[in-house]
């Protein structure tokens, strides 16, 4: 048996102070001077040792309250109020919240699972991923030494093709596969993001996590500069349409990626040519229909198929259409062409929670490539400043290497130490029996439909919010 | 600093003010670049002339603040405490021997409520002749270095 997989997080503390959820607005005039002041009582000693953080104005009380409102309730005229954080308001947009934003920076910061407190205060219902609800039945019955004991949960997984059955030669040995795989350890892939305030030391970054944590960073081939030589086989080169050179560098790529395209044979014959050890994905974005093309590709002999959704996590077409029903239908398709195990399907896009992952790959999918969540580890507040011109408020790209990559497998340990909680509350040992595994979940469309169907529609209208 | 720089204006605003959103915001930044440096609060009585001071200590050569109008603080008398704490403040610059000038703030209007993009070019256009700051020396660059500094006893 292999040695356990374990990602070893350490705390990485911000380089800005982290942006608070609500401030504190304490009046001094009128202060009836209480000999017992609210102020001395609160428990966290927010008030005792206050500062000014005059880079973006934060003052240190903000970031130390805990919330219980104690000096407001208690200061007898009334001096002391909460308000929201305009700055807190504007971090990311509808999709990725300063909620979601908050919590990737806690996790990258500790490498811990975030813990909410008594009670659970996310929705219970909403679009794409909230509209999923996992199987927890076996936490009635944990593992006999809990997740990281001696049972061991498998998070690995394996990227090409499988074979269908083993074939041995005249001596009864074993036939070499004809089909080489990619052994990664976890089922998540980093990916370049769209956007951010990226350096070469951002990159070196990723490039050093993604060599830590055994899985590979997916960049656009140009991208790979010198500096990132050493990195070269974690590395997940993208192809772009017109003619490139990637493999001019010693030490072998082996995965890489080419973007779907009519002529996309060709484009996927030129890779190989130049790069001929490595595993070729297709990039496809998801859009109606795209289950055909994915078969058509997978007959055509393509192991990998990547099927990129919107940042957030919708069709290029139909924003009706949520990554996770797209995997679902695609997962399906192929299940019913008989060839799910022909290859392997990465899904991204939208991908903002540790939770994610699973419901993702309990849609079908066998791994995920996640981008922003990356670039959020780096303190970024997803505000598109660098889009613009703007400089960057937290100057990621001014952050070493060292303290990018160390970020980054905070989150990816958060995240795997919380697929591990997931899947031993599912009782399923083994990520790739997760797959497509819907059994394991209750969707609240078919809820919704197969317990109020019979009773007939609701008129457009009369819907209960 | 060189005498051929723009001024750098340290704006403070309420979040409550009339359209003061991220998008007018960021329009603003591109505007002026380094030469502004805006702070959101989500009310102008949350403001402290250490605030102001610290501001003008670190990397501005003026700390200007935008309040409601009179009446319509959310929190009932926030902007009145502002006014006051900038009077306050700026009494205090002025017996170190600075310009009155480099601290102000500016009441929008209840009639006719100005965009935050309006006010702030108003401010600038008031700045555009001010002096460096004698604080900031010679030395010192645009930006603040960041330290958290203590200021206990420091308080109003």
């Amino acid at each position: 048996m292999p040695s356990k997989y374990m990602i070893h997080t350490k705390q990485t503390p911000h380089r800005f102070k982290a942006v608070t959820e609500s401030g504190i607005i304490a009046w001094e005039e009128g202060c009836l001077k209480c000999a017992v002041c609210v102020k001395k009582g609160c428990v966290y000693g927010v008030y005792e040792d206050r500062g000014l953080d005059t880079r973006q104005m934060m003052d240190s009380i903000d970031n130390q309250c805990m919330n219980c409102l104690r000096c407001v309730q208690g200061c007898p005229k009334e001096l002391i109020h909460k308000s929201v954080n305009p700055e807190y308001k504007a971090i990311g947009d509808s999709y990725w919240t300063p909620d979601i934003v908050a919590k990737l920076w806690y996790q990258a910061e500790t490498g811990k699972i975030p813990v909410s407190g008594a009670g659970y205060p996310g929705p219970f219902s909403g679009p794409g991923f909230d509209s999923m609800w996992t199987d927890m039945s076996e936490i009635v019955r944990p593992t006999r030494d809990g997740i990281h004991g001696r049972e061991y949960i498998s998070t690995a997984i394996d990227l090409g093709k499988t074979p269908n059955h083993l074939t041995f030669n005249e001596n009864g040995d074993l036939e070499r596969d004809l089909h080489p795989l990619i052994d990664i350890p976890l089922p998540i892939i980093m990916r370049n993001p769209d956007f951010g305030s990226l350096s070469e030391e951002t990159l070196k970054g990723w490039a050093m996590a993604a060599r830590g944590l055994g899985t590979f960073m997916a960049l656009p081939g140009n991208m790979i500069t010198e500096a990132l030589e050493d990195f070269r086989s974690s590395l997940m080169p993208l192809i772009g349409p017109g003619p490139q050179e990637i493999d001019k560098g010693n030490g072998a790529i082996r995965l890489l990626e080419v973007p779907w395209s009519e002529g996309w044979e060709k484009a996927v014959d030129m890779a190989r040519q130049q790069s001929s050890s490595a595993q070729v994905s297709i990039r496809l974005p998801l859009h109606e229909g795209v289950e055909k093309k994915v078969i058509s590709l997978v007959a055509s002999g393509i192991s990998i198929i990547h099927l990129e959704a919107t940042p957030h996590g919708r069709a290029t077409d139909h924003a009706s259409l949520f990554l996770k029903d797209g995997i679902r239908s695609v997962h399906q398709a192929l299940v019913e062409e008989g060839i799910r195990d022909g290859m392997t399907l990465l899904a991204s896009g939208g991908l903002s929670m540790a939770e994610h992952v699973a419901k993702s790959i309990i849609c079908g999918a066998d791994g995920v490539m996640v981008d922003f969540p990356i670039l959020i580890a780096l303190e970024c507040r997803m505000c598109r400043r660098c889009t613009k011109g703007l400089s960057c408020p937290v100057e990621i790209e001014a952050a070493p290497s060292s303290w990018v990559a160390s970020r980054v497998i905070n989150l990816v340990g958060a995240w795997q130490n919380q697929l591990l909680e997931m899947m031993g509350a599912m009782g399923i040992r083994d990520v790739r029996r997760l797959r497509g595994e819907v059994g394991r979940a209750m969707f609240f469309e078919e809820l919704d439909r197969t317990t109020f169907e019979s009773m007939g529609k609701v008129e457009e209208g009369c819907e209960l919010e | 600093m060189t005498s051929d720089k723009k001024p750098v204006l340290a704006l403070f605003y309420c979040q409550n003010t009339h359209a003061s959103g991220e998008d007018e915001r960021q329009a603003l930044e591109q505007k002026y670049g380094d030469s502004l440096k805006l702070f959101p609060i989500p009310c102008s009585g949350r403001l402290e002339p250490l605030h102001l001071l610290k501001a003008l200590e670190d990397f501005a050569d003026a700390g200007y603040v935008i309040t409601c109008p009179e009446g319509a603080c959310r929190y009932f008398e926030g902007n009145l405490r502002a006014k006051k704490r900038v009077e306050r403040t700026r009494e205090m610059i002025k017996s170190i021997g600075l310009e009155e000038e480099r601290i102000g703030f500016l009441i929008n209007s209840k009639e006719g409520p100005k965009p935050l993009t309006d006010l702030a070019d108003e401010i600038m256009d008031r700045l555009a002749n001010l002096p460096p700051s004698p604080v900031l020396g010679p030395s010192v660059q645009g930006r603040a270095t960041g330290s958290r500094q203590r200021s206990k006893g420091d308080k109003v």
